[in-house]
């Protein structure tokens, strides 16, 4: 988990830097989408194991995790062969976003069947995922419009960022949460 | 033209802006829902099984206090027939043989004769003691069965007339609610026997639609359901109905002065 945040954090700061180059200098610095299809390697490799993780307490999670990532490293590879690495692999982004809300449900549902006596609000698993569906839900639309937004839109950064940043602070206060309670767990 | 040109651009990039931010918000409140929706369902959930698990610890503990009550009830019935008739029988053989004079040879054998009847009669008191003292563990043999052997003990008394109709075919058991119908039947026969003054009984035990129904009715002096009962008689029957709707059943009395009293208990089964 530490190191999944270094590497965003790491790909963030990148990102802003050569977004800054490329502003100064469109005509001989490439946009900064390659930095996020790296990034993107590892989400999806860091939340498909996370997944993994909470679905071993219930079920063999084995199969599912690797089926899923099978079919997005089939999807990531077919963009990066169709348009490189400079052009954002939209379609593995949705496709994965789905795929993530989906195993978010399915763990719910695995949740709701456990017999065990669970107090979801002090459950660290519930909250870690409640923190990805918010965020993939969420950004679902973005995702799926970004291609038409570049195209029609002059600008489509500042309010792509708002929507960004707003779904970020979800999704890390959910797991920061989560956090909070799988290292100092409650009696309650 | 060009100006034209921008104007339209930013027109279309607000909307275009609102309809992300909308779409987005939209999509947003989804999990939200979810989320809110599962935590409360759980929550529910978690209450539902905390109440069927004290609805079990209930359901145990009054299975624990009718084996109680039955045992009870036959030490009861136990004491009183030693005190009241085998009691009497030994007391008066003893007297018997105490009024053999050895000089009076003619009266010897008819006294001796009928002590020997007296302890013969004991005797035969002391079996039907042992068979109820039995009777306590009918129950793991069916419902229908401790029922008839209660019967037979009212009828024993001489003072009341039982008709009882059973079902040739009765569901297979649960020896559980068995115990607490078996002590619901005890504790009717009780209130007719201690304040009815009938002469007259009639116990129908019947099953239909996963419904076993149990009614007792008698010719005595019944009562006035709508009136407050005196603490003994308004204990049994709310006892009665306690342990009909633990069974998730029901108990539904009916009396009037004079014309009898008529209790159905109505009990799902098994």
């Amino acid at each position: 988990m530490i190191l999944f945040m270094l590497i965003t954090c790491l790909a963030e700061t990148l990102g802003i830097y050569i977004k800054g180059q490329y502003l100064a200098d469109p005509e001989n610095v490439r946009p900064n989408v390659w930095v996020y299809n790296i990034l993107l390697i590892f989400q999806a490799g860091f939340i498909s194991a996370m997944f993994a993780s909470l679905f071993k307490v219930h079920v063999k999670s084995g199969p599912v995790i690797l089926i899923g990532l099978a079919l997005l490293s089939i999807l990531y590879i077919t963009e990066q062969i169709e348009h490189g690495f400079f052009k954002k692999h939209a379609i593995t982004t949705i496709v994965m976003s789905v795929l993530f809300i989906i195993y978010s449900y399915y763990y719910f549902y695995l949740l709701l069947k456990d017999e065990r006596d669970i107090n979801l609000a002090y459950y660290p698993g519930f909250w870690w995922v409640a923190g990805v569906l918010f965020f993939y839900f969420g950004s679902i639309i973005t995702n799926l419009y970004y291609e038409k937004i570049r195209d029609f839109v002059a600008s489509p950064t500042p309010y792509l960022r708002y929507i960004y940043n707003v779904l970020n602070v979800l999704l890390y206060a959910c797991w920061s949460y989560s956090f909070i309670l799988r290292k100092w767990p409650t009696t309650r | 033209m060009l100006v034209l040109f921008i104007y339209t651009q930013k027109m279309a990039d607000n909307e275009i802006r609102n309809l992300i931010i909308i779409s987005t918000f939209i999509f947003a409140l989804a999990p939200t829902f979810v989320v809110i929706y599962i935590m409360l369902y759980n929550q529910r959930r978690k209450q539902h099984a905390r109440e069927k698990a004290q609805m079990r610890e209930t359901f145990e503990a009054e299975i624990v206090k009718a084996e109680q009550e039955i045992k009870e009830q036959t030490m009861q019935t136990i004491g009183a027939d030693l005190h009241d008739n085998i009691g009497q029988l030994l007391s008066l053989t003893s007297l018997t043989l105490k009024s053999i004079e050895p000089e009076d040879s003619d009266k010897i054998t008819p006294k001796v004769n009928s002590a020997i009847e007296l302890i013969s009669n004991s005797i035969q008191e002391m079996r039907l003691l042992g068979r109820l003292l039995q009777g306590e563990q009918l129950i793991s043999q069916g419902l229908e069965a401790a029922i008839r052997h209660e019967i037979k003990w009212l009828e024993k008394s001489g003072k009341y007339k039982v008709i009882y109709l059973c079902e040739d075919e009765l569901p297979a058991s649960n020896p559980d609610k068995d115990l607490i119908i078996f002590r619901i039947l005890q504790e009717i026969l009780n209130n007719i026997i201690k304040h009815a003054m009938a002469t007259q009984l009639a116990i129908t035990l019947e099953h239909s639609d996963g419904i076993k129904c149990l009614c007792i009715s008698d010719n005595g002096i019944g009562f006035d359901p709508d009136k407050p009962r005196s603490d003994q008689i308004g204990m049994g029957l709310s006892n009665i109905q306690k342990r009909a709707s633990l069974l998730g059943g029901e108990a539904i009395i009916e009396s009037k002065i004079n014309k009898g009293t008529s209790i159905t208990i109505t009990i799902p089964y098994p």
